[in-house]
């Protein structure tokens, strides 16, 4: 028997619910998909791996006639070989960026970033969500980045 | 697979759209015989920047074939232009 079931009907016999709520108590559970399900493995496989990276900007300017729209689909796949071309790097141009970054008071080192590492950073992608709206008397703008 | 197909729409005030399918197939082919002569000189610009030349093919390979269903669209007032690659 579930272990769920179980302590409901023990809080029956105890004369903590009464049958009524246990009925409706056991009808949620029935209701609810048991954890580990296919179904359940699906879905958070297919939310683990989305295909694109998409960028939506909306800005309405005043004074303008129009808005502007700019809308980028961007494959999971491309983001992918791009961080590989960053592997590529040679390594003087790598220690000039250094260099570069660490006279503005920046303490990283951009060798220590291994293509591993990236990967990783773009499998967590899949729960990225940005979202800015900003609202003056100039302009309307908003900015959305997700994954799909 | 690599893109084999871009459609450029492009969209003017009049809300006319001019939408051109481009064939990227023939561009691929037109460009392989280029890149078989300019193999043997990446190669050696490849070396002289430490690059391992083999990597650097592949990753652009990769990045050739990840174009796939790359999507463009930018709209201003009532013109606008849309990039989708298939």
């Amino acid at each position: 028997m579930n272990e769920h079931r179980r302590q409901i009907l023990q809080m029956l016999s105890e004369g903590k619910i009464s049958a009524d709520e246990a009925e409706r108590l056991i009808s949620a559970l029935e209701d609810r998909p048991p954890v580990g399900s296919s179904q359940n493995v699906s879905e958070s496989a297919t939310k683990a791996r989305p295909k694109y990276l998409r960028v939506q900007v909306d800005s309405e300017e005043a004074g303008h006639e129009g808005p502007t729209k700019v809308n980028v689909r961007v494959p999971m796949q491309l983001l992918r070989a791009g961080v590989k071309l960053a592997g590529l790097i040679p390594q003087q141009a790598l220690n000039r960026a250094n260099q570069a970054i660490h006279a503005q008071g920046i303490r990283f080192d951009l060798s220590q970033i291994k293509p591993e590492n990236l990967e990783e950073l773009i499998d967590q992608l899949s729960d990225l969500s940005v979202d800015v709206d900003q609202k003056d008397r100039e302009a309307n703008v908003k900015v959305k980045v997700f994954c799909e | 697979m690599i893109p084999l197909v871009a459609v450029v729409s492009l969209r003017g005030r009049e809300s006319r759209t001019l939408r051109v399918w481009v064939p990227l197939i023939l561009l691929w082919l037109l460009l392989v015989p280029l890149a078989v002569l300019l193999s043997p000189l990446i190669f050696i610009v490849c070396l002289i920047c430490r690059v391992n030349p083999f990597r650097a093919f592949s990753v652009g390979w990769q990045i050739l074939r990840a174009l796939n269903d790359t999507e463009v669209e930018i709209e201003h007032r009532s013109a606008g232009v849309s990039i989708c690659v298939f």
